[in-house]
């Protein structure tokens, strides 16, 4: 008889890397068929080209670099499927491919792989793009308006943020022109509910992030409501600044980091020269986040008050 | 600071709502509306399976008794005891077989009649070998004279209690096997004003203690009163985890009318039962950092525990056996009365031996016990449980990449980040894990249990404990 021998303890939960990644797939699945359902084939070809691509560069950087093979945590495929949705519909097929490029090797596995990038990969994927052919990420012609599958791409418009008249009700549900996933909020919400149900994640970033940013948005004059329909702000709070490597890990640190990423994006979108700004807000908030770490260390249970004094004058 | 002390306000008030409501209207149901005695962190594990705890939970104690027992020397914490018989010896029940050494020494006490038939290393129950004494059984029966009760647990001299207890060779039967009469002799300077008897058992697995509270609750309320009175203390309260009605049932009724004796019912949650998370939950208090209970003027000890005191109070009955649940991958999960040594592979026997191909048999729940190297080792005063996993459960999973999912901070009962003290734990950085406050984790494996990356976060604590210590008794002497 063989008898295993390992240190306590003995049973482990069943969430694992993998359950937890293919739980956000899940929870991406409404806003990718909301995406498909209002910008076409085009839109589902944008999708499936990013998540092959991640999934492919994955493979081969390990597999080039003699490291084991990880692809089946599915982080990769994360990483695809969210800077899918992050690409308008007209987005022509290298767009996607290169972006993969500098999520998957640039920003992950040079850094050191999975739970090392200190940046949100597809974030970073978007803004490069996003600086290298702006006209095709956010220019007047990069966005086609929902067609419900009635005929081609053709007709092209600038987003709500940038000029679009929508009705409240077409913000919501979607049928806006915009990158494929961040249209629909509805489907968005419905993923969110998923992730808490399902204890993917906890309460405490988005909805930080979009209180801080509703409020804030109130305070300069705008239409809150408005505000937090339009653009990728709910995407980016719910499936993007969550993102657990690139996020602090206690709670405090979290709160802060919402928070800041809530400032950010009212701040960019209203004073700075970008009509959208979730993007940069949550990358800045990434490259915070160590330091958050740093100085928001829960408290220790039954820590000596004078230790505490000293601690206040050493600084 | 102002709002700590705010937030104890508001949960001291809420917890003497929920008494008075208790006192007044005598009902568990308005009651459970009102938040319980619990604590900040933990985890639910199993919690699908009810803890693990469904097929032995209403299986009645019964007595098991082999015809060899192999009894470990060093069964409490401190140095191993002296064998003070010979081979070939006869020994009688409740005869002393081995001496107490040290300031933490406890005697040994034969727990069957018979013939010594070895004294010898070998692995009995830690990692390292040990002297055993093995007895061959010969079914007599017959008890070593001179074994005398001191008499009613209300009426007897209170400074006779804790030679007792010493002389009954008494240790923390929960896991931790630490000498009672010296957790129970208050230091100089020291006052204690509150004794709380864990019978949370949070563990998984686990239903010995649920079945000494349901079928002797008697035993375990006189323990109580016995260190109440030993200490002059006036309050005792008794923690029992809310999935277990049929003991806070029982207990309650078998405390009634004995003064100073409170039930307090517990959130499941694990470690809800840890020493320092029952302080919090039940008297508020904290106990600081690096200190002892005895520092906030409580002592806690096990269900167990108490009902041996009041054995060896009561009757003059020393440690013999103790209530063990076998449980996980047997014919016949059972609560068996064990003598103290019985070894392992005969308590599986009598419950009908595997059901499955083994892999691990650990001695103790799932999140704190140890795996036994093989199937010949003692069952010894503080092994609560021995659970069997199949071998697809047992086999260990690889660790991967941490992703800093915040699931170790989320779940960490005492305030660490377990992520950040594994990467200094496994560089060997003994200063920052110090800095980082290695030392106060308690080792309960809820970081390890939460990890989607399966990494061995408490293993690395454990480890890195343990290199403190040695570290520090080298520089000592």
């Amino acid at each position: 008889m063989k008898l295993y021998l390992s240190t306590a303890p003995h049973i482990r939960s069943e969430q694992n890397t993998q359950s937890l990644m293919r739980d956000v797939i899940i929870a991406l699945l409404p806003t990718t068929a909301a995406g498909i359902f209002f910008f076409g084939l085009s839109a589902a070809m944008v999708i499936a080209l990013s998540v092959v691509s991640c999934v492919l560069f994955e493979y081969l950087w390990q597999r080039i670099t003699k490291q084991p093979i990880r692809i089946s945590d599915l982080s990769a495929a994360v990483t695809g499927l969210i800077l899918g949705l992050n690409l308008p519909s007209t987005a022509p097929w290298w767009m996607p491919v290169i972006g993969a490029l500098f999520a998957i090797v640039v920003t992950k596995q040079l850094f050191g792989g999975i739970g090392d990038n200190f940046l949100n990969p597809a974030l970073v994927a978007r803004a490069v793009l996003l600086a290298s052919w702006p006209a095709r990420m956010t220019g007047a012609t990069a966005y086609a308006i929902p067609t419900m599958w009635s005929g081609a791409d053709a007709v092209t418009s600038a987003t709500p943020l940038a000029g679009y008249e929508a009705s409240t009700m077409d913000l919501f549900l979607g049928n806006i022109p915009g990158t494929i996933g961040e249209v629909c909020k509805a489907a968005i919400l419905l993923g969110l509910v998923y992730m808490l149900v399902r204890k993917v994640i906890t309460w405490r970033i988005p909805v930080v992030f979009l209180a801080v940013f509703a409020v804030l948005s109130l305070l300069v004059g705008e239409n809150p409501v408005v505000e937090l329909l339009s653009g990728g702000v709910l995407f980016g709070a719910v499936f993007m600044a969550t993102d657990y490597t690139t996020s602090p890990m206690t709670p405090n640190g979290q709160y802060l980091y919402a928070a800041l990423c809530g400032v950010l994006v009212c701040v960019i979108r209203n004073f700075g020269a970008y009509p959208e700004g979730v993007t940069y807000a949550i990358l800045i908030g990434n490259i915070v986040t160590p330091l958050l770490d740093k100085y928001s260390r829960p408290k220790l249970y039954g820590k000596p008050k004078k230790e505490k004094k000293e601690a206040k004058a050493n600084g | 600071m102002q709002l700590s002390n705010g937030c104890a306000i508001i949960s001291g008030g809420i917890l003497f709502i929920r008494a008075t409501l208790y006192h007044l209207f005598n009902s568990e149901r308005l009651v459970l509306y009102l938040p319980k005695y619990s604590f900040r962190g933990g985890i639910h594990p199993m919690h699908h399976e009810h803890e693990g705890k469904l097929p032995s939970r209403n299986v009645p104690i019964r007595d098991f008794v082999s015809d060899t027992v192999c009894i470990p020397m060093g069964m409490h914490l401190g140095a191993p005891s002296k064998p003070c018989v010979q081979k070939g010896d006869h020994v009688k029940i409740g005869q002393v077989i081995g001496e107490p050494v040290g300031g933490l020494g406890l005697p040994v006490h034969s727990s069957v009649s018979g013939e010594v038939v070895a004294i010898e290393e070998r692995i009995s129950t830690g990692a390292a070998p040990a002297l055993c004494v093995t007895i061959h059984n010969d079914f007599q029966d017959e008890w070593v004279e001179g074994i005398k009760g001191y008499g009613n647990v209300e009426t007897v001299d209170p400074s006779v209690i804790i030679p007792a207890i010493k002389n009954a060779g008494i240790c923390g039967m929960g896991g931790a096997s630490f000498p009672t009469h010296v957790k129970l002799s208050i230091p100089e300077g020291k006052t204690c004003d509150t004794i709380i008897l864990n019978g949370a058992e949070c563990e998984t697995f686990l239903t010995a203690d649920f079945r000494l509270m349901v079928e002797y609750p008697g035993k375990v309320v006189d323990g109580l009163r016995a260190i109440m009175r030993a200490l002059n203390v006036k309050r005792g309260v008794i923690a029992i985890e809310d999935n277990k009605p049929e003991a806070v049932e029982a207990i309650r009724k078998a405390a009634s009318g004995r003064e100073g004796v409170e039930v307090a019912v517990m959130r499941t949650k694990y470690p809800q039962g840890g020493e320092k998370q029952l302080i919090r939950a039940i008297t508020g208090r904290k106990v600081p950092s690096g200190k002892l209970p005895i520092e906030v003027s409580t002592i806690v000890t096990n269900v167990a525990t108490a009902a041996a005191i009041a054995d060896a109070v009561i009757d003059g009955r020393p440690l013999i056996d103790r209530i063990t649940t076998i449980t996980g991958c047997v014919n016949k999960p059972s609560n068996l009365r064990l003598r103290i040594g019985t070894i392992i592979a005969d308590a599986i026997g009598e419950c009908g031996g595997f059901s499955e191909e083994p892999g691990k048999i650990v001695m103790g729940g799932g999140m704190t016990g140890f795996a036994a190297p093989n199937m010949e080792i003692s069952v010894a005063k503080a092994s609560g449980g021995i659970v069997v996993y199949n071998e697809k459960k047992a086999r260990s999973v690889e660790e991967s990449p941490c992703i800093r999912c915040a699931r170790c901070v989320e779940a960490c009962p005492i305030g660490l980040d377990p992520y950040r003290l594994k990467h200094y734990c496994d560089k060997g950085d003994l200063e920052s894990a110090k800095a980082h406050n290695v030392m106060d984790c308690i080792l309960c494996g809820c970081c390890s249990y939460n990890c989607p990356s399966r990494r061995w976060l408490t293993a690395s604590f454990k480890i890195t404990k343990e290199a403190i210590a040695l570290e520090a008794r080298r520089k000592k002497s």
